[in-house]
């Protein structure tokens, strides 16, 4: 897990976690764990929103760790400046992922599925939180591995299909080359994360 | 709403670079290095198009966010028309900063020693022992390309963004920059600063956007007009078929263009 502090940000999201999960086995009590803290209610409801009160993202479709940092960041700042469209500000990272406005769709596409076997957990809070990676264990069944792994995992194609780079111009000049064109795309996807804001 | 905006306390912390009458220019290190610090990680450059005083307040809040949106707009349709132009990092509409990858180099009005800062050793004659290469040259050596390569990657540059039908708005030599061949991604001519961008397919607006290149050429590097000429063969080479119009059009444009009248 790699721990990232933002000075600049206000406290209480001035601390973001990032982990990645491989060969995760319990994806769709998780998933299931997430509907339930979300229709629970009173001090149980309280407890159990807290302790998956995490992102989870299906990792194939992080393209490198500087697109997450950089939906992660737009997360905050719709959070921090009252325009979030979300319930949290960790829903909110994968509205960021995803390129249109549906939220449903977002969390379909970006978020825990019953068959995810990679996850990208996230946590964003303040320095006063510790332990955040034993609080990402407790949740998940996986392997905990370093973050450069993400780049194996990428799944290019399903990245290109959902952001239609398909056909686009740019692809067509580099598709000779697949590592000039797989950096290309995460360009591509991590300004359009980062815009995504006053995209028309 | 928080009281001072995140926005701006990483501008507090940046290193401000230059200032223009539109934006203040500041260099930052957007996301901090990790617990493990292993990696360095990137610098991007952030422009913050400040309040003017001279606006009334609704009109410069609203001028401000549309003219941010408008350049992070025009920003993805080049990186998706594959026009080389920096990557987006971050975008805060509401205080007006913009956040953009960080281009390692010179600007193509730098390394062709344009202005004021070339004046000096043009008057040098080729007498001179040793020292008679201009430090402008030197510098583009550094990069190793010739003059007039870097007129063909203009040329090219500029072609593929009209294809695209993006009207750059602003195309000067300050605005165009070279990226180090020492860097990850290379040599590269990368157009910035798309802030008076648009998109349009007419003839017209393509060749008044060439036609505002060459008048910046020819005001910001002396005897510059082999340089255009060369950067017209190389946008001819890229747009094929469609330079024909484009090439009329400039033409007339080019009689019609500022202090052209015949009259006395």
């Amino acid at each position: 897990m790699q721990s990232f502090h933002y000075p600049h940000l206000p406290s209480e999201y001035s601390n973001v976690h990032v982990a990645l999960f491989t060969d995760v086995t319990n994806s769709a009590e998780i998933r299931s764990r997430i509907v339930r803290a979300a229709q629970l209610e009173g001090p149980d409801g309280e407890t159990e929103r807290e302790a998956v009160s995490f992102a989870f993202l299906d990792a194939r479709l992080i393209c490198s760790l500087l697109h997450l940092q950089t939906a992660v960041y737009q997360a905050i700042l719709a959070q921090v400046q009252g325009t979030i469209r979300t319930k949290t500000v960790h829903s909110e990272i994968l509205w960021a992922l995803n390129p249109t406005n549906n939220i449903s769709e977002a969390i379909r596409r970006y978020g825990v599925a019953d068959t995810t076997a990679a996850l990208i957990v996230v946590r964003i809070c303040s320095p006063e939180l510790e332990n955040v990676e034993q609080l990402m264990r407790t949740v998940v069944s996986g392997k905990l591995s370093p973050l450069d792994g993400l780049a194996d995992i990428t799944d290019w194609s399903s990245v290109k299909k959902y952001y239609k780079l398909n056909g686009e111009p740019a692809l067509k000049a580099v598709a000779k080359d697949p590592a000039r064109e797989r950096a290309l795309v995460e360009e591509i996807v991590t300004s359009s994360v980062a815009m995504k804001s006053v995209m028309a | 709403m928080a009281a001072q905006s995140p926005s701006t306390r990483l501008l507090e912390t940046a290193e401000k670079i230059s200032q223009g009458a539109e934006a203040k220019i500041y260099r930052a290190q957007l996301h901090p290095s990790s617990s493990h610090g292993d990696q360095a990680v990137e610098q991007i450059l952030l422009k913050y198009r400040f309040h003017k005083q001279y606006r009334h307040p609704s009109l410069d809040a609203s001028l401000t966010k549309s003219r941010v949106a408008g350049e992070a707009r025009a920003l993805i349709r080049c990186l998706r028309s594959g026009v080389n132009v920096p990557g987006i990092r971050m975008v805060d509409a509401a205080e007006g900063i913009l956040g953009i990858e960080w281009i390692d180099g010179k600007s193509v009005r730098f390394l062709l020693g344009g202005g004021a800062e070339g004046e000096e050793e043009i008057e040098e004659t080729t007498d001179e022992p040793q020292e008679d290469v201009p430090p402008e040259e030197d510098t583009l050596q550094e990069y190793g390309i010739s003059q007039d390569a870097l007129m063909g990657l203009i040329g090219t540059e500029i072609a593929k963004m009209h294809q695209a039908d993006i009207i750059h708005g602003d195309l000067t030599t300050s605005n165009m920059m070279l990226r180090h061949p020492s860097t990850r991604k290379g040599l590269q001519l990368v157009l910035i600063d798309f802030g008076l961008a648009y998109t349009s397919t007419l003839v017209e607006d393509k060749a008044v956007d060439l036609y505002v290149l060459e008048r910046a050429f020819s005001s910001t590097h002396p005897e510059s007009e082999p340089l255009f000429a060369g950067v017209m063969k190389a946008y001819e080479t890229k747009m094929g078929k469609d330079w024909a119009p484009i090439s009329r059009r400039l033409d007339d444009v080019r009689l019609r263009g500022r202090k052209r009248s015949m009259v006395g």
